[in-house]
């Protein structure tokens, strides 16, 4: 694997949670409700049709994909070139960077709008295109707020999650000039201004690929803002970017699987917006790209396929279902992970596509409750994978038992509101470094720091109270 | 196209494909299900409306035959420029997508859909099971993007049921690019408070004439 912002720093797991539970409460209290409000839109869209169904047949579909992926991966150059797209294949994160970035040369371009990416993350495309001295904007609202924060996304569809309307009215209020008390729909209004005069000066636009379409050579984006619409229309050269598992034999198909994730994901029966690219525009009446690019990335895909037990992550649509219905995701969010894919879903695949020393210790990061299983459209075996992961990891020496002991415990308080209640209580009451050593996992690592003082009420009966 | 004539990538190409066929070779390939099937509402334009609607979309029906006060029939084009005139626009302007015909066109003023009030384009379908509105690139992207409000016909009878049927039938002869639109374009990425018309249109209404059903 090549150069990429995977798993940078997932062996710092342990002390970063503590960094959050213990110095940012607002983080908890922000993904907290934001999962929640996740999880009953899915329960609600997952109950309106036979989701059980829809699962086994997305599963199925996947396997099959799988099990013949270089077939329809070069049906999909076929037919993607016969649409006059340009086809790349890069097999880790330096060639990527390198494609791309030699494509804005080309170009000359100075000034890239992007779409949300979760594999653009994953390869740090940015970094490679400002390097080539190229400005890039990130036009995704949430994505725009990390970006002039200068942070990372925390969860595959709320990149910012973790952050209150407070922390943005202050960021637009010094970036933007808008009010201190500025609503998010002036916020809003004030980011559209501003992207929107970057998507008329860019040159390239740069996008993910949900799905694409071997049968027909497209590739489906589904979105709610509209960004990824307009950075797949208004630029001269649409890039996308696709990692090689997420091919779909048939239009049919993709009927399917773009509802399946868009109930799992948001819980709404299609995002707002779904383009289909299947190549640059060649009609009088289409004012699209002149050029459309597909990249097929590996980066360990190919590792995962390998394993005997991992591959079955290969069918992730990236959803973000079992992120939302992790109560141990909940506490920290995702920047506790150290790597682009957080939550269960990262600490099932990081460990094939990293490496399980590098990837230790997140198959701990679990009580093994099950709900990430259960959330799961394409039926990843999430817990079986965990176990299996751990057995690797105990077979090869990589986890110190005083270690797996703190985190298993720290997960199975997170499982169960009531002792994490307790725990969070005892914060209030005790002061935080006494609470600390209060939680398990905690413990251990209070003794070398002093923790802020909390307030002296928890959050929840402040909420109760309908007060702050 | 391949590559853009790479050396490199046409060594990862064979690189990635040995690599997915020997992580294959020891798994036989399960078969292909089959097709999703999806239960395909009895009323397709009135599950379609109320899907659109329910994600924050409005649905216009303009009945047919319309006279004005001396008698005389009027286009679907000018009932539509008294729809739009009704609008309260932020600002003027219609921006008119390529493949509008003349008689859905409503009477100007006209602008680019950089500076216009409202697009009005013509969409390719609509399909009820997700409420979407079907529209082809060939129509012009900027008109079904810019403006703060996008009109789109939805012509008689192009109403499917399920969103396989539309696209099984698109397949065979898809443009250069289809935009499914499903209502306002929103996001809740600031305290999770939802704002819609963030980048896309904050309004979007589909207009149906009497009897779009199929
Ligand atoms: S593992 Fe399953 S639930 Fe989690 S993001 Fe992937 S598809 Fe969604």
């Amino acid at each position: 694997m090549g150069s990429g912002k995977t798993g940078e720093g997932a062996s710092q797991y342990r002390a970063r949670s503590r960094r959050i539970i213990g110095g940012a409460p607002e983080v908890r209290e922000a993904v907290t409700d934001a999962t929640l409000s996740f999880e009953r839109k899915r329960k609600r869209a997952y109950a309106e049709v036979d989701f059980d169904a829809w699962s086994d047949w997305a599963r199925d579909v996947k396997n099959h994909v799988l099990a013949r992926l270089d077939h329809y991966l070069t049906e999909a150059e076929s037919r993607l070139a016969e649409n006059g797209a340009h086809v790349h294949w890069a097999a880790d994160a330096r060639e990527a960077q390198r494609i791309v970035t030699r494509l804005a040369e080309k170009a000359s371009a100075k000034t890239v709008v992007k779409g949300k990416s979760m594999l653009s993350e994953e390869i740090g495309l940015n970094d490679a295109l400002e390097r080539a001295g190229i400005a890039v904007f990130e036009t995704d609202l949430g994505e725009y707020v990390l970006q002039l924060l200068g942070e990372s996304p925390s969860h595959i569809v709320g990149p910012a999650i973790h952050k209150n309307l407070e922390q943005v009215q202050r960021l637009f209020a010094e970036r933007l000039g808008t009010s201190l008390s500025g609503q998010p729909d002036d916020l809003a209004r004030a980011a559209r201004q501003t992207l929107r005069d970057a998507f008329a000066g860019a040159d390239i636009g740069i996008t993910g690929a949900n799905f694409v379409v071997a049968e027909t050579g497209t590739v489906a984006l589904i979105e709610n803002e509209g960004n990824i619409r307009l950075a797949t229309s208004l630029p001269k050269i649409h890039v996308a970017l696709a990692g090689v598992e997420k091919l779909l034999p048939r239009m049919s198909d993709l009927a399917g699987f773009l509802q399946l994730t868009a109930r799992a994901a948001t819980g709404q029966p299609l995002g707002s917006f779904v383009t289909l690219v299947q190549g640059p525009a060649a009609h009088p009446g289409d004012d699209g790209p002149e050029e459309v690019h597909v990249v097929f990335l590996d980066n360990g895909r190919t590792s995962v396929l390998e394993h005997e037990h991992a591959w079955e992550a290969l069918r992730c649509v990236r959803c973000g279902a079992c992120l939302n219905a992790c109560p141990v995701y909940r506490q920290t969010g995702g920047h506790a992970y150290g790597s682009v894919y957080s939550g269960p879903v990262g600490a099932v695949l990081n460990p094939a596509l990293l490496g399980l020393r590098q990837a230790m210790p997140l198959p701990f990061a679990s009580s093994l409750c099950g709900a990430c299983g259960d959330a799961c459209p394409v039926r990843i075996p999430i817990p079986d994978l965990l176990v299996r992961w751990r057995e690797e990891a105990q077979a090869a020496g990589l986890a110190p038992k005083t270690e797996q002991a703190a985190l298993s415990a720290f997960a199975g308080a997170a499982a169960r509101p009531a002792v994490f209640r307790l725990a969070g209580k005892a914060g209030t009451r005790l002061g935080a470094t006494q609470a600390a050593r209060a939680l398990p996992m905690t413990g251990a690592w209070s003794r070398e720091r002093a923790l802020p003082r909390p307030s002296g009420r928890t959050f929840r009966e402040l909420w109760r109270e309908g007060i702050e | 196209m391949r590559d853009g004539g790479s050396d490199s990538t046409a060594t990862d190409r064979a690189r990635i494909l040995a690599r997915i066929v020997q992580a294959n070779a020891r798994r036989d390939a399960p078969p292909h299900p089959g097709r999703l099937e999806t239960p395909t509402p009895s009323d397709a334009a009135e599950v379609f409306a109320a899907r659109f609607a329910a994600s924050g979309g409005e649905v216009v029906v303009l009945d047919a035959g319309t006279r004005d006060s001396a008698g005389v029939a009027r286009s679907p084009g000018e009932r539509l420029g008294e729809f739009v005139a009704g609008l309260g626009l932020e600002r003027p302007g219609v921006a008119i997508g390529a493949c509008v015909p003349e008689e859905l066109r409503p009477p100007g003023p006209y602008a680019p859909p950089e500076t216009a009030g409202v697009g009005v384009c013509l969409a390719w379908a609509a399909v009820a099971e997700t409420g979407s509105l079907l529209l082809e690139s060939t129509g012009g992207r900027a008109t079904q993007l810019l403006p703060p409000v996008l009109v789109a016909w939805v012509p008689r009878g192009r109403v499917f049921g399920r969103l396989g049927d539309a696209l099984g039938e698109l397949a065979p002869r898809l443009p250069a690019a289809v935009g499914l639109h499903s209502g306002p374009s929103k996001s809740a990425d600031i305290g999770g408070t939802v704002v819609v018309g963030v980048h896309g249109p904050g309004r979007c209404i589909a207009v149906l004439e009497e009897t779009a059903s199929r």
